[in-house]
C-alpha cells in the first residue's frame, strides 16, 4: 500500500510541479497489471467514479489527452512518463490518436484534470458467436450485428478454458460462444484481436 | 454468506463508443460504464432462466436490482463494492471455465464489473481474473 500511495503522490507531484519522472521505475513495474493506486476517497457501491474516464479524444495537446464523455462530459487527461497506455498491446502515448475511444484511470486534480495512472485505449470486451472463420479473421455475431475481428501476428492469443495464452487460433469453431479482448479500430465494426476466449 | 469464488470479467453499458455503443442501461436501467455496478446471474428469475449458474453447479443467491456485494481480485487482494445493475454473465456458456494467477485459480464466471469497478481492482487488458464475491 505504501508503494502504490508513494507512486500516486509522485504522478500527482509531477503533473502538478512539472517534476521529471525519471525515477518513477524506482517505485515498481508501469505495466498496467501494476499501475493502480489506491483511492483518494473511497466511491460508493453504485455511484460513478470520479478517478474514471471513459470517451473519445478530441485533441492531444503537450501530453494532454482531450476527452469527450458518451455522456458529453469534457475530460482533460495528464499522461506522464509514468502512465500506462494499452492499445491492442502496452504502448506509448505518440500511438494515441484524435478519434480513439478510452477508459482511463488516475487521480482527479483539483484544476479537473485526470492525472493518468492507466489508460485503455479502444479496449472492448465483445461476448459473441463465431460466424465465419477467415485467414486471420474472426466473424462475429455480437447482439445481431456483425464484428470483424483481425487476428494480428504476434499479437493475438487464444485461451481455452484454462490454458495459457497461444498464438493457435486452430480449435476455434463456427457457431461457438467467445470472448474478445481486443482494439476497436474507430468508426468501423471492425476489431484487432488480443485475446480470444474459448472453451475447448 | 461464505464468500463466493470463481472468475470475473467486465462488460460496458450505458452511452458509450464502438460495440458498446448500443449496450443500453443494463436490465436494471440504471447501468452505466463509470459507475461502481455490476451484473449478477440470479438478478430476477428470467434472468436465471438464462444465465444458469446452476448447470455449473454454482449455488447463487438471488437478489435484485442495487443489491451490494463486495468483488475481490484473488490475484493481488483489491476489493471494491458495487451494486447490482445488470443480469449476467452467462455463466452455462463457460461452465468449468477456469482462470489463475499462479496457484490461485477459479473456476466459473460469476460476475461481471463495469470498467470503473473491474479496473479499480485490475487491468481491462486482463479480461478474466479469479475472483471472490461476499456481501460484507
Amino acid at each position: 500500500m505504501t508503494e502504490t500511495v508513494d507512486r500516486r503522490r509522485l504522478l500527482t507531484s509531477a503533473v502538478v510541479g512539472s517534476a521529471a519522472l525519471a525515477g518513477a521505475t524506482a517505485l515498481g513495474s508501469l505495466a498496467p497489471e501494476a499501475a493502480f493506486a489506491a483511492d483518494a476517497q473511497p466511491v460508493e457501491p453504485g455511484a460513478p467514479d470520479p478517478n474514471f474516464a471513459e470517451g473519445r479524444v478530441t485533441g492531444i495537446s503537450a501530453g494532454m489527452l482531450f476527452v469527450t464523455g458518451s455522456d458529453m462530459a469534457l475530460w482533460r487527461i495528464r499522461i506522464t512518463g509514468g502512465t500506462s497506455v494499452w492499445k491492442l498491446r502496452p504502448t506509448t502515448f505518440d500511438q494515441v490518436a484524435v478519434g480513439d475511444g478510452l477508459y482511463a484511470r488516475g487521480l482527479r486534480l483539483p484544476d479537473g484534470t485526470l492525472a493518468a495512472d492507466s489508460v485503455w485505449v479502444n479496449i472492448v470486451n465483445v461476448h459473441a458467436h463465431i460466424a465465419a472463420i477467415g485467414r486471420n479473421v474472426l466473424h462475429l455475431d455480437h447482439k445481431g450485428k456483425r464484428i470483424v475481428g483481425h487476428v494480428v501476428p504476434g499479437t493475438s492469443a487464444a485461451r481455452y478454458n484454462d490454458t495459457p495464452a497461444v498464438a493457435d487460433m486452430s480449435l476455434l469453431r463456427v457457431g461457438k460462444h467467445v470472448q474478445v479482448i481486443g482494439a476497436w479500430v474507430p468508426d468501423t465494426n471492425e476489431v484487432e484481436i488480443a485475446t480470444v476466449y474459448a472453451a475447448a | 454468506m461464505a464468500a463466493l469464488t470463481g472468475t470475473m470479467s467486465w462488460f460496458c453499458c450505458g452511452n458509450s463508443w464502438g460495440p458498446c455503443g448500443t449496450a443500453g442501461h443494463g436490465a436494471c436501467g440504471t447501468c452505466n460504464s463509470g459507475s461502481y455496478q455490476h451484473a449478477w446471474p440470479n438478478a430476477s428469475a428470467a434472468c436465471f432462466d438464462i444465465t444458469r449458474p446452476d448447470r455449473c453447479g454454482v449455488s447463487m443467491t438471488r437478489r435484485g436490482c442495487g443489491f451490494r456485494h463486495y468483488t475481490t481480485n484473488r490475484c493481488n487482494g483489491k476489493r471494491v463494492g458495487t451494486t447490482i445493475a445488470d443480469c449476467g454473465p452467462q455463466t452455462d456458456l463457460w461452465c468449468g471455465e477456469r482462470a489463475c494467477c499462479g496457484s490461485v485459480c477459479g473456476t466459473n464466471r460469476i460476475v461481471d464489473l463495469t470498467p470503473a469497478a473491474f479496473s479499480q481492482i485490475g487491468s481491462l487488458s486482463s479480461g478474466l481474473l479469479p475472483c471472490s464475491v461476499d456481501t460484507v
